[in-house]
């Protein structure tokens, strides 16, 4: 469904992704892993087209879209919900939800989607009316997911879906995305809680300093040469 | 490769030995005030009196961007008002030192004596840069506890609020009408003289340790507070300095052209000078030393189109407003193309050694 | 009594007109730290395609209003395509002094193409007439400024709080990259904010044609300098804060017409401006305004 090849992102003179190439298949739950800056939401950033990558192919199902504006990518089915969740803070709950589907033309779709994640996330459906500023991380994160859900992309991206959240939260996080992956979402998920990422993982990616240093099956971390230990821990 | 080399290996040495540096900002700024002089040099030998008036207005000009370079250059907040100053330079001295006689026919109902009160002009030039320097201080307090945006907001109130004064106190500030009378006591060597001196001090701030301090706190405002950077008293210390400028360039003005009117220093004033300090490059003293050589060239060319030249003895048409469209050309084309001007990040000095030692090679 | 009323009349309608003009401000500002000092010559485009169309002919005063609207919109939308694009994504004091830029060249643009002196426009004093209401005669045109400028803000606040474009006008005022990552043009965002804000000058510029009745280069320019004064006291990029700053301004103008002398009259505008100085001394965020830092802007 995605493929990146040798892609190079720069910030003037600093290096953040160097040559980096990955493929993430249809239906497939890929994890992307790495230390601080490693250049995880660099790439993301770059997938989504926030960042102009100094040089490398994006494609899309069969589509190149290395050129393609940010706007037209999410139009063509691929979205990010990016690290630090963004949520608007100053618009309501659904305010927000609303706008994440500003790309659908069907408000009857729309509204039952919307019904949908209120179902899911009651914590979403009690503050429905208040700015989304004001809820807690975690359930800003679920916002954050949700909101990205709301344009019914067929990739999402997830730029450290635990960032900041307390482990039990986590968990209910993860759940949840492992239930998107059941339902038949492709994700690509950026994380430095490993344990977690490879809950559902079938492939993973390990980066550092902008390059690949592994691909495989999450259980080929556990194996080889300690790369477990030395970019990951834990 | 040495020449990175090199670079890194003089940075310590500068900071062991502040004269060394001191030195060389100070060489440094004579080496931008090098074309300054030898244009005037070159009017005041050989140009008709005619240009020799334009050059005068041309130094006064320099003054003024060299003073908003000190403020804008380093804290990178734009200034929309630093006329007022100008105006209060001129205007101070105007009441100080003009002769008794001409105040009887100009000023007569002046304000705490200042109508049979005359003063030397030295003295009158000192008590108005005081006086400039007091406003400055007042509004510098207000202006750098300020985000940038309000801060130039601010800047434009002060203009309005100072051109207000002039026009509506007539008892002091003869109001719309023109303030004739002025001792006429500097021409082009003293003009020369001053640019030299400014030039040099603006060079002087923005290498010093407080010029420094204040382009890092206006490229990282989070980053400098937290190694504890004071920008609020760096933006006022540059905002006096700047105005001080201002003013003596309004003080030069008054004693070479002898009449002056409130008008002069306002909006058109802003429009010149802005746009000679962005062309230049508002980063350096070079910058603004190069805008306003090459703008007032420019303007002047196109002000004999814009007053109807005759072409092939076809007489053309006045083309008011010509000059306006043009200056303002230049801000949205350099802002656009080359938002660092001309000179861009280099002095002239920098660029000189850089050359030379290339060419050693 | 009588004359208490008058001036509470004159000090909202002016103060409705600044709103306006601020509002008009804020909403570029808010969502691209563009400090638009071109926003007069908004206003003047405007009047002048008023001004030509009635040269040209056009009696209609209504066609004259809706004329007025749609050139100040479209007028933006043009500074914006042509010269704001550019800078879009550089730091504010460039976007300001580009702003500067386009204002002296569209100010010198009327002087050179059509006269520096005052032209004539009569086609909206109709607007401008005496009402009687049983004792009190009011103006029509400051009664009507009041409630347009009214309308005009409830509509913009209905628009922005339902439609979705106004959403992310509104979520673009404090994350614009996640605004594109919603899949809404940023273009189109922007355009929209710019027409707004074009048509918030339209307005503001009907009103003046009919209170002056004449059109000159330099119409907007200081009109906006107390709009951007209104904007910082109520606190930069903040919308209430636009409309409120706005209407304190005409309060204050008003207050100090009342209060001084005669002979004194001169300096309303030298002491509105010293007041709002003094005011940010004390709040130098300004009212209603959380800190906008110099560099606030997203990828
Ligand atoms: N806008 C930027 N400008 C300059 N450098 C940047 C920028 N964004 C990221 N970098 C640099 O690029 C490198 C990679 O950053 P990136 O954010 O992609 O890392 P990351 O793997 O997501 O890290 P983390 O796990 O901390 O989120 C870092 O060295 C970072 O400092
Ligand atoms: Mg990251």
């Amino acid at each position: 469904m995605l493929s990146v090849d040798n892609l190079v992102v720069r910030y003037g003179a600093v290096s953040a992704v160097r040559d980096l190439s990955l493929k993430v298949g249809r239906g497939e739950l890929v994890a992307l892993l790495g230390p601080n800056g490693a250049g995880k939401s660099s790439t993301i950033n770059a997938l989504t087209g926030l960042v102009t990558p100094a040089s490398g192919r994006i494609v899309l199902d069969g589509q190149d879209i290395s050129r393609v504006r940010t706007e037209d990518r999410i139009r063509a089915g691929l979205t990010s919900t990016p690290e630090g969740r963004h949520i608007f803070a100053n618009l309501t709950v659904g305010e927000n939800l609303r706008l994440g589907a500003a790309i659908r033309r069907d408000p009857k779709g729309v509204h039952q989607d919307i019904e949908r994640f209120l179902a899911l996330f009651p914590v979403l459906s009690e503050r429905y009316g208040q700015a989304a500023g004001t809820l807690s991380g975690g359930e800003q994160q679920m916002l954050a997911i949700a909101r990205s859900l709301m344009s019914r992309p067929k990739l999402l991206l997830l730029d450290e879906p635990s960032l900041g959240l307390a482990p039990k939260i986590v968990v209910q996080i993860f759940d949840f995305i492992g239930e998107l992956k059941a339902e038949g979402l492709t994700l690509l998920v950026v994380e430095q809680n490993a344990r977690q990422a490879l809950r559902f993982a079938d492939r993973v990616y390990v980066v550092s300093a902008g390059t690949l240093r592994h691909s495989g099956p999450p259980s080929s971390l556990a194996d080889e040469h300690g790369l477990f230990n030395l970019y990951i821990g834990g | 490769m040495s020449q990175a080399i090199e670079e890194t290996a003089s940075a310590p040495a500068a900071v062991a030995q502040p004269r060394a540096a001191l030195t060389r900002s100070l060489i440094g700024g004579l080496v931008t005030s090098l074309p300054v002089l030898v244009v005037g040099l070159l009017i005041l030998n050989f140009a008709p009196t005619y240009y020799t008036y334009l050059a005068l207005g041309a130094f006064v000009n320099l003054i003024v961007v060299v003073g908003l370079q000190v403020f804008m250059g380093n804290s990178n907040i734009a200034n929309l008002g630093h006329s007022a100053f100008v105006g209060l330079g001129a205007y101070g001295v105007a009441i100080l030192s003009t002769p008794l006689a001409m105040k009887k026919l100009s000023i007569p109902h002046a304000p705490f004596g200042f109508a049979t009160l005359q003063l030397d002009p030295v003295s009158s030039a000192l008590i108005a840069l005081i006086a400039v320097g007091i406003v400055a201080a007042v509004s510098g307090k207000v202006i750098s506890r300020l985000s940038g945006v309000a801060a130039t907001i601010v800047s434009l109130a002060l203009l309005i609020i100072v051109h207000s004064v002039f026009l509506n106190w007539t008892d002091l500030f003869k109001g719309n009408q023109a303030f004739f009378g002025i001792p006429k006591v500097v021409g082009l060597p003293w003009m020369m003289v001053f640019s030299v001196v400014v030039i040099v001090l603006a060079r002087l701030f923005k290498d010093s340790r407080w010029g420094l301090q204040l382009r890092a706190s206006a490229q990282s405002p989070q980053a400098s507070a937290a190694l504890g950077i004071d920008a609020k008293k760096l933006r006022l210390m540059s905002w006096v300095l700047s105005a001080l400028i201002c003013g003596l360039a309004g003080i030069l003005y008054a004693y070479f052209a002898g009449t002056i009117s409130p008008k002069l220093f306002y909006f058109q004033m802003i429009f010149n000078t802005l746009a000679m300090l962005i062309l230049g490059g508002m980063a350096t003293v070079t910058g603004a030393v190069t805008g306003v050589i090459v703008l007032s060239v420019g303007l002047e060319f196109i002000r004999s189109i814009e007053s109807g030249v005759t072409i092939a003895g076809i007489q053309l048409p006045q083309l008011l407003g010509l000059s306006g469209v043009a200056l303002g050309v230049v801000i949205v084309l350099c802002m656009a193309f080359r938002p660092s001007g001309i000179s861009g990040r280099y002095e002239l000095d920098e660029l000189l050694s850089r050359f030379f030692r290339r060419n050693a090679k | 009594m009588d004359y208490a009323l008058q001036q509470l009349l004159n000090a909202l309608a002016f103060g409705a007109e600044y709103s306006l003009v601020a509002l008009g401000l804020a909403v570029v500002f808010s969502i691209m730290g563009l400090v638009n000092f071109a926003h007069g010559e908004i206003i003047g485009v405007s009047a002048y395609s008023v001004f030509l169309a009635a040269a040209l002919g056009m009696t209609s005063p209504i066609v004259a209003v809706l004329l007025a609207v749609a050139a100040a919109a479209l007028a933006a939308i043009a500074f914006e395509r042509v010269a704001f694009r550019p800078v879009r994504y550089a730091p504010t004091t460039t976007g300001l002094l580009t702003a500067f830029g386009v204002s002296i060249v569209v100010q010198n643009l009327f002087m050179l193409l059509i006269s520096p002196k005052p032209q004539s426009v009569s086609i909206l004093n109709g607007l401008n007439q005496m009402w009687f209401f049983g004792p009190f005669a009011v103006s029509s045109l400051q009664v009507m400024e009041l409630i347009v400028s009214g309308l005009t803000i409830l509509a913009l606040v209905l628009f922005l709080n339902r439609s979705t474009l106004g959403l992310a006008i509104r979520a673009a005022s404090r994350d614009f990259a996640t605004v594109r990552l919603m899949g809404i043009k940023a273009n189109r965002v922007i355009a929209t904010a710019f027409a707004i804000s074009g048509a918030l000058a339209g307005i503001a510029a009907v009103f003046i044609i009919a209170r002056r009745g004449s059109v000159s280069p330099d119409l907007g320019f200081s009109l906006v300098l107390k709009a951007f004064v209104a904007c910082v006291i109520g606190g930069f990029g903040s919308l209430a804060g636009a409309a409120a700053g706005g209407m304190l301004l005409g309060f204050i103008e008003v207050g100090l017409l009342v209060a001084l002398p005669q002979e004194y009259g001169g300096f309303k505008d030298a002491l509105t401006y010293v007041i709002i100085v003094a005011l940010l001394v004390y709040r130098p965020e300004g009212l209603l305004g959380q800190r906008v830092e110099l560099g606030d802007k997203e990828i």
